[in-house]
């Protein structure tokens, strides 16, 4: 039942995209508003075949339906309700369908919100973009990544269930939805900057109106990758949460072009300059989404010459490729349209930061994408393996991300055109003196080190300069009599808030890894060890058998308060018990146990213990940077507009502050 | 007006003094040699865990990470140095136990795109530029003006 309904959705969804693609053709050739108004009414029946897939997959894995192989291959009759339903996106096939559920989601939005325009040749070309996008999910799910595919002789009884490591925190929930939001999000900024570029209207107006669906997307990748990040500190078990795996690179990359993007494309709204640039920026942002997934799901990084044995790699990597041929050739066609109008005055000026700022990030990603790929370059070509990791992301980003942070910090400062010196000492002078006066507490405090003091200096100048500035909108807001938390919300008082957020991360960042403490300790029951002011003691160990997995869970108490209890899962069909961590997480700093070897014939248990600090700034922060981002794409002032307004004796006077200026 | 700005100077200057000496006190690491402890994490830790994915044999709980951190610490006992060390591990696990690659040009790449880049965008600044051809439209021009207010 759920084959028959999940693949008739599939083919649903396929054919409404490509004669949604033919009809908006057909419209734009013969300029038949009618037609136009037509072929986006298939967004419909896209997004009808990607939610009835969505049950059918769903149905089939709870109902344990094991004659389709997905869920014979991924499913369990023992496996709890959340982590069954989770086992959509736990492997290959079943994460492409919620691709391609997101990406139907986003259309029918996007129609929704566009619908008076439909005849508007730019939203019809945008809207055939994004079906064309569309029908390669779906016919990557109607080929070889076929969710429904129905197992060839006996129907199995039971299955191994998801990964193990898939269904041991409800993270996995959450984790890879918010970060398909992210990527799939900049489908529709990409179709619309093709769709520009075709017809040709390459003033700011798309710019304008793809800028919430940028900004959102962003929070939600944002998001996604921290809440990545601690499910991986939640459920690995070594201690970290950020390890410079080519799976949590792959999702980096995007994040980096779209954060150099969603800083420039204010440059281009303001001065119409960099008009190139932030069309190759949403370009490079939404390919690397596809290449991520090319990497993460080919196989090709197990080796390089295993992602052709499945067709679904090298359908990924030639998608990949007509996307990229596609924009540079219409980047190089309408390359007499972007010429910009106007340059850089001075290098201290706003654009100038913002240009810097690009520049640092477009570096960041680059060193990122090579240090992935470079393995897979190396192995391609002459057969050497080689590894590139984390000690080599460490030292090539470390400069660039003090350069970042020195530029959030100067940045929000400087205004347009050219500053002066009188307004950078203005400005900058307090939020510096705070940087300063912050490194010399630390190092009175006893902390060492260049790295993370740079860190925190530079951190705290940011965030000195970004509560500047918000203080400066909240005293704005008050003097012209509206709300104070109005004075929060549109772009750039929601991006002070973002700020503050890479603030707070930046801080957990540099000070869990610089001053971290692990070790092991063999101990007997009702013995203690010491590590880094803490001291943990081992009580004892109980096992408990569940239908899914056997739980052997060690008891330790932590400076002589609460209990906690890492422990090791045996899963039925997992050959290697996996650990699950036990974390005391403070405000200041983490405790985390992990049992490493259950306790032997005299009771004596390996439990590792790792005291790190501030890792709880990780997820403040990332939570401060969802939230900033919601601020910054509220609708602002301009829906109060809407009702006719007496000329501005109310409104706040012009400061020529950027806080109230650039809004 | 010349006084203020000599005493924004003053202040800036004992700012930079300030944090000068503040991160040179700061950046001194523990004095004397290193210990044998802080060398086994030294070198640890730019070595891949061979049964590990992307996690160096110094954070990984894994047997195997366990053998090289001892076999390590053997041999800095045994007063190797650290490139002999490391030299033994590539014979023995192969060149990707490296999490270093020793390839410059994974190195080198970055630094010379970034040089590229910069003295590209100086030049392109520098340059006059030819008015463009390209008139934004009326429309878009009223919806940016639209947005910039709001």
């Amino acid at each position: 039942m759920s084959a028959v309904l999940g693949t008739a959705a599939v083919a649903l969804g396929l054919a409404a995209a490509v004669l949604g693609m033919a009809t908006l053709a057909l419209g734009l050739r013969r300029d038949n508003p009618d037609m136009l108004r037509a072929g986006q009414r298939y967004v419909w029946l896209v997004l009808a075949g990607a939610v009835l897939a969505t049950f059918a997959m769903q149905y089939a894995l709870l109902s344990h339906d094991f004659s389709l192989t997905y869920v014979a291959d991924n499913g369990s009759r023992s496996t709890p309700i959340l982590y069954t339903v989770t086992t959509m996106w736990s492997a290959l096939e079943g994460s492409i369908l919620l691709w391609a559920l997101v990406l139907a989601g986003y259309l029918a939005v996007m129609a929704r919100h566009f619908r008076n325009r439909a005849s508007d040749p730019i939203v019809a070309w945008a809207t055939l973009v994004a079906f064309g996008v569309a029908a390669f999910f779906f016919a990557l799910m109607a080929g070889p990544a076929n969710p429904f595919r129905v197992v060839a002789g006996a129907i199995p009884l039971d299955g191994p269930g998801p990964n193990p490591l898939l269904q041991n925190h409800p993270l996995v929930a959450f984790h890879p939805p918010m970060l398909y939001l992210g990527y799939v999000g900049f489908t529709i900024p990409f179709a619309f900057a093709l769709a520009a570029l075709i017809t040709g209207r390459l003033g700011e107006g798309w710019l304008v109106e793809t800028r919430r669906w940028t900004l959102f997307a962003w929070g939600f990748l944002t998001v996604g990758i921290v809440l990545g990040a601690w499910w991986s500190y939640e459920v690995l078990g070594w201690g970290g949460y950020w390890a410079w795996d080519p799976v949590e690179n792959a999702s980096f990359l995007p994040w980096l072009t779209a954060t150099a993007y969603v800083h420039s494309v204010m440059v281009q709204e303001r001065r119409a300059m960099l008009r190139v640039w932030n069309l190759s920026l949403l370009v490079a942002t939404f390919s690397l989404t596809i290449l991520g997934t090319f990497l993460t799901r080919s196989g090709v990084l197990d080796s390089v010459h295993a992602f052709t044995e499945s067709p679904i790699g090298p359908a990924i990597l030639g998608f990949f490729a007509v996307v990229v041929a596609v924009s540079i050739a219409l980047i190089g066609w309408r390359g007499d349209k972007l010429r910009s109008p106007g340059s850089i005055d001075a290098p201290v000026s706003r654009e100038g930061a913002f240009l810097a700022n690009n520049v640092a990030f477009a570096a960041f990603a680059f060193v990122v994408l090579l240090g992935t790929v470079f393995p897979l370059i190396v192995e391609a070509v002459n057969g050497d393996q080689l590894s590139v990791g984390a000690p080599y992301f460490n030292r090539m980003t470390a400069p660039i991300g003090f350069t970042l942070l020195f530029l959030m910090a100067v940045a929000p400062a400087l205004p347009w055109r050219k500053a002066s010196a009188e307004t950078l000492h203005h400005r900058l002078l307090w939020p510096a003196w705070a940087g300063v006066l912050t490194v010399v507490v630390c190092v009175a405090s006893g902390l060492r080190g260049l790295g993370p003091l740079l860190a925190f200096g530079l951190a705290a100048f940011a965030a000195a300069a970004a509560l500047r500035q918000l203080a400066l909108s909240v005293r704005a807001a008050r003097r012209g009599g509206s709300p104070v938390w109005r004075a929060l919300m549109g772009r750039s008082n929601g991006g002070m808030v973002v700020h503050l957020g890479v603030v707070i991360l930046a801080v957990g960042f540099a000070a869990s890894s610089s001053y971290g403490h692990r070790a092991q300790f063999r101990l007997a029951p009702g013995e203690s060890a010491g590590l880094a002011g803490h001291t943990v003691t081992y009580l004892d160990t109980a096992t408990v058998e569940k239908s899914n997995k056997k739980t052997t869970s060690a008891r330790v108490r932590v400076d002589g308060g609460k209990v906690y209890a890492p422990a090791l899962h045996q899963f039925p069909f997992g050959s290697q018990a996996i650990g699950s961590p036990s974390v005391r997480t403070g405000p200041f700093s983490d405790v985390y146990l992990t049992l490493i070897v259950p306790p032997d014939a005299g009771g004596v248990a390996v439990i590792g213990v790792n005291v790190q600090p501030l890792v709880a700034w990780l997820w403040t922060g990332g939570a401060v940077m969802g939230f900033g981002t919601f601020l910054a794409a509220w609708p602002g002032r301009r829906r109060r507009r809407a009702a006719p307004e007496p000329a501005a004796p109310g409104r706040p006077a012009p400061v020529p502050e950027p806080a109230t200026v650039a809004s | 007006m010349s006084r203020r700005l000599n005493r924004a100077a003053l202040n800036w200057a004992a700012l930079g003094l300030v944090l000068v000496v503040a991160l040179a006190i700061g950046a001194r690491g523990e004095p004397g040699p290193p210990t044998e402890d802080s060398r086994v994490r030294r070198i640890t830790s730019v070595i891949r865990c061979p049964t590990c994915r992307g996690l160096s044999a110094e954070q990984s709980d894994a047997p195997s990470a366990e053998s090289i951190r001892d076999e390590v610490r053997r041999r800095v006992e045994a007063g190797e140095t650290d490139a002999a060390i490391k030299g033994y591990l590539v014979s023995r696990y192969g060149e990707d136990i490296l999490l270093q690659p020793r390839s410059k040009l994974v190195w080198a790449l970055p630094i010379v795109a970034v040089v590229v880049a910069v003295g590209g965008l100086v030049v392109v600044m520098r340059r006059r530029r030819v008015p463009s051809s390209a008139r934004t439209s009326r429309a878009d021009q009223e919806l940016v003006d639209r947005a910039m207010r709001s």
